[in-house]
């Protein structure tokens, strides 16, 4: 057992002790100070989560510690004046007892066939093949060659000058980014990223964004912007027309939830969340990135219309973050986002193999600064937002806006590369912006968003329902039209969603279980395809242009009951993406033995329909003319080869597939049983 | 004081122009002061003695079932006191004393022409369809919570009737508040209140952790066929949900009581069919805190030096107070609602102050199911800030489930007074602004 290892054994020994050890205390409740103006809980807890195949996917031991000071100002300015906070720390030992998964051993070589490479490189050299064995078995980041010479590879374009293996870029931890998702069988383009923590491997890291080191996976709230301190906000009330009005404000970091939505994110915008934390669809009290805000309401209660009606104005003051999709490596990444990006960054700051390109059944060597991710731009401009809130005859809505940045990122094609297919230091006038081109920065758009939300209790239903809808300006979407292969759209989604208490007799004859459903669409307005790319030419597969589902429904459905007096909670929690046709089932039963026992046991098993979803993945446009022309253009000597045109439709599930298969048919393989259990108090 | 002024006799009688009182004197006198010719009695009962299962059968005839049977079967003994009066607020009596005889009922048995105090204060006529109606109108109407209520700190804690072992303890703070027809506390209609609520209960859960900050918001509206509105704030979700109304006739939190249950009957009253079943003297649980033998040791470090009821006999399940003989309404409530879960609601309506000191449930096979009593203590018998205030004020509570053999108590920091309770903290926003 190496020592990170044994550390991590010894923490969780420890964990479990305290945990047995807190079984033996008396009981404790909530503390307060003797004026009872301070008030402390909290809870320590274990999360053990084991994944089909992959084994232990998560051994969290979290502390988490909320305090609230009441100041109960007596006269003067304020009604209310208080403190409030929380702090978590957590360790996830799955980075050591798993390593060779998440940790410092993942990853490794990766090879696959290559018979193309022969019929290729011919044509790259304008005649015939120069090795007589052909290499069958080409690595990443190897160089090609005679095999009797021991240097099979991949075809390393012109540019590299050689071959982008080094000390600095060897073929060792290593995953095909998506390998995790699929089995590749679609002959679509196939990236590997480097998979350790960036300490250990620091290829396709990107600062600021996906840049954690293993203590910064393992402790996952020790980062720079002290995630252990996970709120801190002052609350103060100024009285306004003898106490009937309220001045209020929370200023600090804090969470601001708008919507009445369970599970998607229509309205509920204002905080990011940290998608790496936990698997998709848990409650986002816990992942939401709390910010530091300043969050004014002005209430003025019951009016003569409004049973209620409230004003709220909100400025972030704390520095964009944007979710935390999960860095190329870690056990949860919504959309594998955080595979493709570090693969991505390391072509462009490495160079790198890319299989199936340009064709299936080739591979090639991409030099640094050709294709890739450059950089990223977190932005650092400002974020406002307003809310009306109200209930007029019983109904209660609101009215938002915020104007703020995307918090998932755009992939901005654009900037100025070096030609692959040029000799080393790249053709005259590089770099330059070749369009279509896969070189990219991150980046966050701004964005201006209105929506609202209603909910209301129908009676003849026995039913409540709520709606919530958005609209919202600019967003950017993956466009293989686009010369920056990507473009905007204003997107509008809307949820409706109904509770319902029912009694199922043969269940639960004293105890009505909760029957919970949500409908959720989202439509992208200037949503656009083709099937022919901008030179006018046919495509040779699928549609062009955007690849994202112009429409989109997903469905939820949660039906919880109760027994024992809600000490014993078993739920059934599915989901179901209609355009993806992937659907999420998650039984869980919780137990909970006394106020400071909580015991829950879950699965969460994904399915999909059919095979992962293929996009246009770009490969077949003409970036680098004449040199990335089509064959058949090329033999055929036409002028279309001497000029970029956009892709020709060729598709696989990498890169764009994932946003097809949405966040449940990127987990389809991420089969889980997750145990939790937790001392409260 | 004095809170009070603004609805003396005399503004009462300047709002109307008129100085003759309308409910004649000796229905106000058998309605408010039903014990001021002498308390009740009963042969085999003396005021003082402890009831027991050696006992229990010679008063029985003044005992309702459920209770009789528990002491029968030596689940619970308790001690009793004589019959003093808990003469409501003279606000109250006043209002009831100028607009009783004003009230009709609509054929759908919604109450009209109603201002302020008793509905109706007349006897219950045994042959009047509406009797038992009128009765649960004046319960709704009542100062049970003066209009304006806190309760904090609030305890529900779940035991196994069976071994007495505690499961778990949620830990409440409660406010209640009447909008309209308000006696006690200026004004008598709280404005605006554009949604023409009658009445507002908020609570916010303290403790356990994967409650707390779990509230609740009800609106009851001033038009009683207007279905109650209702909201709920989870603390794990940070979000207020919008309650269904099926979950007013569910069991709150997992406690043995469901959002109707409270404070005797907390739903509509055109939910129900309601049958006055005869007037009874019957053993309630009205007591005088203060005076009490025996109390909880907690809460403890209270700044108040107040401790609540203590619990005890089978599974630590039954209130430790004193019992005494009072006039009694029985009104036999049936759900119109064919899929609520109960048969019957039996209620023992206390005549002086038209509270609901003991209701029992029965399953839709019409089966005993729940037992619910309420202490009430003598306001003047509590804490200081009471004193005064002419309210029955709530004290304990049990919800036993006896086929389940599970129970909920509920013990009572209560206080009557208007400054915990302003109108704007009844808000849906206030739920999200108390929430963390």
């Amino acid at each position: 057992m190496n020592k990170k290892s044994h550390n991590a054994h010894g923490a969780v020994v420890v964990a479990t002790g305290l945990l047995l050890a807190l079984a033996t205390l008396p009981a404790q409740a909530v503390w307060y100070s003797d004026d009872g103006s301070i008030e402390l809980r909290g809870f320590i807890d274990s999360s053990t989560y084991a994944r089909d195949g992959v084994g232990l996917s998560k051994q969290r031991i979290q502390g988490q510690l909320e305090f609230f000071k009441d100041f109960r100002p007596s006269g003067g300015l304020f009604s209310e004046l208080s403190l409030g906070g929380v702090l978590r720390l957590s360790y996830d030992a799955v980075y050591d007892l798993n390593d060779d998964e998440y940790g410092k051993k993942a990853g490794g070589p990766r090879n696959f066939p290559a018979p193309g490479n022969p019929a290729f490189f011919a044509a790259l050299n304008g005649g015939a093949p120069p090795f007589p064995d052909a290499p069958t078995n080409p690595q990443y980041a190897g160089a090609f060659g005679p095999e009797s010479l021991g240097a099979n590879g991949a075809i390393p374009l012109p540019g590299t000058g050689g071959s982008i293996a080094s000390p600095g870029n060897p073929n060792d931890g290593l995953r095909f980014a998506a390998e995790d998702l699929y089995g590749y069988g679609d002959g679509g383009t196939v990236l590997a990223t480097p998979v350790r923590p960036c300490n250990i491997d620091s290829r396709g890291c990107i600062k600021d964004y996906m840049d954690r080191d293993l203590d910064e996976l393992r402790f996952r709230e020790i980062t720079d912007d002290l995630d252990w301190l996970r709120e801190l906000y002052l609350n103060a009330t100024i009285p306004l027309k003898g106490g009937q009005h309220e001045l209020a404000f929370r200023i600090g970091r804090q969470q601001v939830v708008w919507g009445r939505t369970d599970l998607f994110r229509v309205l509920d915008v204002v905080n990011p969340i940290d998608f790496g934390r936990q698997n998709i669809y848990a409650e986002f009290e816990d992942s939401r990135i709390p910010q530091g805000i300043v969050n004014i309401e002005y209430r003025f209660g019951a009016t003569r219309l409004f049973e209620d009606i409230n004003v709220q104005l909100l400025y972030k003051f704390e520095r964009f973050r944007p979710h935390d999709l999960g860095q190329g490596g870690e056990p949860y990444a919504v959309l594998g986002a955080g595979n493709l990006f570090r693969a991505l960054k390391n072509c462009y700051d490495n160079g790198c193999t890319v299989w199936n390109f340009p064709v299936t059944g080739t591979a090639v060597d991409f030099p640094a600064g050709s294709i890739g991710i450059r950089d990223v731009r977190i932005p650092d401009g400002e974020e406002f937002g307003a809310r009306i809130e109200g209930v007029f005859k019983g109904v209660g809505f609101s009215l938002n806006a915020l104007y703020f940045y995307s918090q998932f990122p755009s992939l901005r094609g654009g900037i100025p590369v070096k030609n692959p297919f040029a000799p080393p230091g790249g053709a005259p006038g590089d770099p330059r912006f070749y369009p279509y081109n896969f070189g990219f920065d991150i980046e966050f758009p701004r964005l201006l968003m209105f929506g609202g939300s209603a909910d209301w209790y129908w009676d003849r239903a026995k039913t409540s329902f709520r709606v919530e809808m958005s609209y919202t300006q600019d967003e950017e979407f993956a466009d293989t039209l686009s010369p920056r292969l990507f473009s905007k759209s204003d997107v509008y989604r809307w949820v409706v969603g109904f509770d319902r208490p029912t009694f199922i007799p043969f269940l639960n004859k004293t105890r009505a279980f909760l029957i919970s459903g949500q409908v959720f669409g989202q439509h992208l307005l200037d949503h656009r395809t083709s099937s022919t790319n901008s030179a006018g030419l046919p495509s040779l597969g699928g549609d062009l242009g955007f690849q994202d589902h112009e429409s989109n429904i997903f469905l939820t459905l949660l039906i919880q009951g109760n027994y024992l007096n809600d000490r014993l909670t078993p739920t059934l929690l599915a989901a179901y993406d209609t355009e993806a046709e992937a659907g999420v089932v998650g039984p869980s039963v919780e137990f909970k033995p006394s106020n400071h026992w909580y015991f829950k046991l879950g699965l969460n098993l994904k399915w999909t329909s059919g095979g992962p979803p293929v996009a246009d993945d770009n490969r077949t446009a003409n970036i680098f003319p004449p040199a990335t022309c089509a064959p058949p253009l090329a033999a055929a000597g036409s002028p279309l080869c001497n000029a970029p045109y956009s892709s020709l439709g060729l598709e696989g599930f990498e890169p764009l597939g994932r946003f097809r298969a949405g966040p449940i048919g990127t987990a389809a393989r991420e089969d889980e049983l997750q145990f939790i259990v937790r001392y409260q108090f | 004081m004095n809170r009070m002024t603004a609805f003396t006799a005399a503004a009462l009688i300047a709002a109307h122009g008129t100085a003759t009182a309308a409910v004649p004197e000796d229905v106000i006198k058998a309605s408010f002061y039903p014990y001021a010719d002498g308390a009740p009695q009963h042969e085999g009962y003396t005021p003082g003695m402890h009831v027991s299962a050696d006992n229990v059968d010679q008063i029985k005839d003044i005992l309702d079932p459920f209770t009789y049977r528990y002491v029968k079967q030596g689940w619970y003994e308790f001690d009793t006191t004589e019959t003093f009066p808990m003469t409501l607020h003279p606000n109250y009596i006043e209002a009831t004393r100028q607009y009783g005889d004003q009230v009709t009922l609509s054929d759908q048995g919604v109450i009209e022409n109603f201002r302020a105090g008793r509905p109706f204060p007349q006897e219950p006529d045994p042959d009047d369809p509406w009797a038992g109606t009128k009765l649960m109108w004046n319960f709704q109407r009542s100062i049970n919570a003066g209009d304006s209520e806190t309760i904090y700190p609030f305890w529900w804690t779940f035991r196994n009737a069976n071994t007495g072992k505690t499961e778990r303890q949620i830990r409440f703070h409660w406010h209640f508040l009447n909008w309209k027809h308000r006696t006690i506390f200026e004004p008598e209609n709280i404005e605006p209140n554009p949604g023409e609520i009658f009445r507002s209960i908020y609570s916010t859960v303290l403790e356990p952790f994967d409650l707390a900050n779990t509230q609740l918001l009800i609106y009851r509206y001033e038009n009683d066929l207007q279905r109650d509105d209702g909201w709920l704030y989870l603390g794990f979700q940070r979000r207020v949900r919008r309650l269904a109304s099926g979950q007013i006739t569910d069991a709150f939190l997992g406690t043995d009581a469901m959002i109707e249950d409270f404070e005797g009957y907390n739903g509509r009253i055109s939910d129900y069919n309601w049958k006055y079943a005869g007037t009874q003297y019957i053993l309630m649980p009205y007591e005088k805190h203060n005076e009490q033998k025996v109390l909880d040791s907690e809460p403890a470090g209270d700044r108040d030096g107040f401790r609540f009821i203590a619990f005890g006999g089978k599974g630590n399940c039954f209130p430790q107070v004193t019992w005494q003989l009072r006039k009694a309404y029985i009104i036999e409530g049936s759900p119109k609602d064919p899929n609520h879960p109960l048969s019957k609601r039996l209620i023992y309506q206390d005549a002086e102050t038209a509270t609901l000191p003991l209701v029992v449930l029965y399953d839709k096979k019409g089966d005993p199911w729940k037992y619910f009593p309420i202490c009430k203590t003598h306001s003047d018998y509590h804490l200081p800030v009471n004193k005064g205030k002419g309210v029955a004020l709530d004290d304990c509570a049990l919800f036993f489930d006896e086929q389940a053999m599970h129970c909920t108590t509920l013990q009572f920091k209560s206080s009557i007074n208007a400054e915990d309770n302003r109108p704007n903290i009844f808000t849906v926003q206030q739920m999200r602004k108390k929430g963390r």
